[in-house]
């Protein structure tokens, strides 16, 4: 949707790719911030509960994505709208990026958001840990618009779609072992 | 009709500088290194650009 053609076709997309991916950090930024405003509600809780919860968290992410268990995501279930992008082409990559960033605007299908969100506030780290997640976040979403650009070939997409599986259950190990190696 | 250079299919490099799973692999190398080191704040980055990554929606 973001490098569809048509009125888009006057501004270059490298300029909207780049506008979409500071949105993008700048929703991450902002959700992270409130999750470390949040982690202050965890710190009553002793460290080895908190991290044993962290884990069990991670461990459910791996174990949702792999379909043995079923657990509904609390997520927006809806799409940003089109319009966003149609009129005003900078400012409107700008807030789909916002929106996207904050991962709270739109639907989130994948269990490590989830896993991270709430190891954030379990974690109750400083400041400059939990924002950094949130902006990393950002970027991890920019990482897909970037390379489907850096492509130039619409197969990317089909390429993408036939990772999905894979990627979000490796994605799911990956942080269970991150986490994991970081905290026993 | 699309311009020849749009027809043509991305080269063999390209195509493997773009793979979907290289990031994810990237990354979680980072991950997993930051972990064992007892990089905090490397760490927690690293897993939280996977998370965003787990999210490739059409864009």
């Amino acid at each position: 949707m973001l490098f569809s053609p048509g009125r888009r076709a006057n501004v270059r997309q490298g300029e909207v790719l780049a506008v979409f991916s500071l949105g993008l950090l700048l929703g991450g930024t902002l959700s992270a911030t409130v999750l470390w405003l949040l982690s202050g509600f965890a710190a009553p809780l002793p460290r080895t509960v908190r991290i044993g919860a962290i884990l069990v968290f991670a461990v459910a992410g791996v174990a949702r994505e792999a379909g043995w268990i079923r657990v509904p995501l609390p997520q927006n279930a809806r799409q940003i709208p089109r319009e966003v992008l149609q009129y005003r082409v900078r400012r409107g990559s700008l807030q789909f990026g916002f929106e996207l960033g904050t991962g709270v605007r739109t639907y989130v299908s994948a269990s490590a958001p989830y896993v991270v969100a709430l190891g954030l506030v379990l974690a109750h780290q400083g400041p400059l840990a939990t924002i950094l997640t949130g902006t990393a976040f950002g970027a991890g979403r920019a990482v897909t618009a970037t390379a489907r650009y850096a492509s130039r070939n619409d197969e990317w997409d089909d390429r993408r779609v036939a990772r999905m599986p894979i990627l979000t259950n490796a994605i799911g190990v990956a942080v269970l072992a991150a986490l994991g190696l970081l905290y026993v | 009709m699309p311009a020849p250079s749009e027809a043509l299919p991305a080269g063999r490099l390209r195509r493997g500088l773009t793979e979907p799973l290289l990031p994810f692999a990237a990354l979680a190398l980072l991950a997993v290194a930051a972990a064992a080191a007892q990089q905090t704040v490397l760490c927690w980055a690293s897993v939280g650009a996977l998370a965003g990554y787990s999210l490739s929606g059409s864009v």
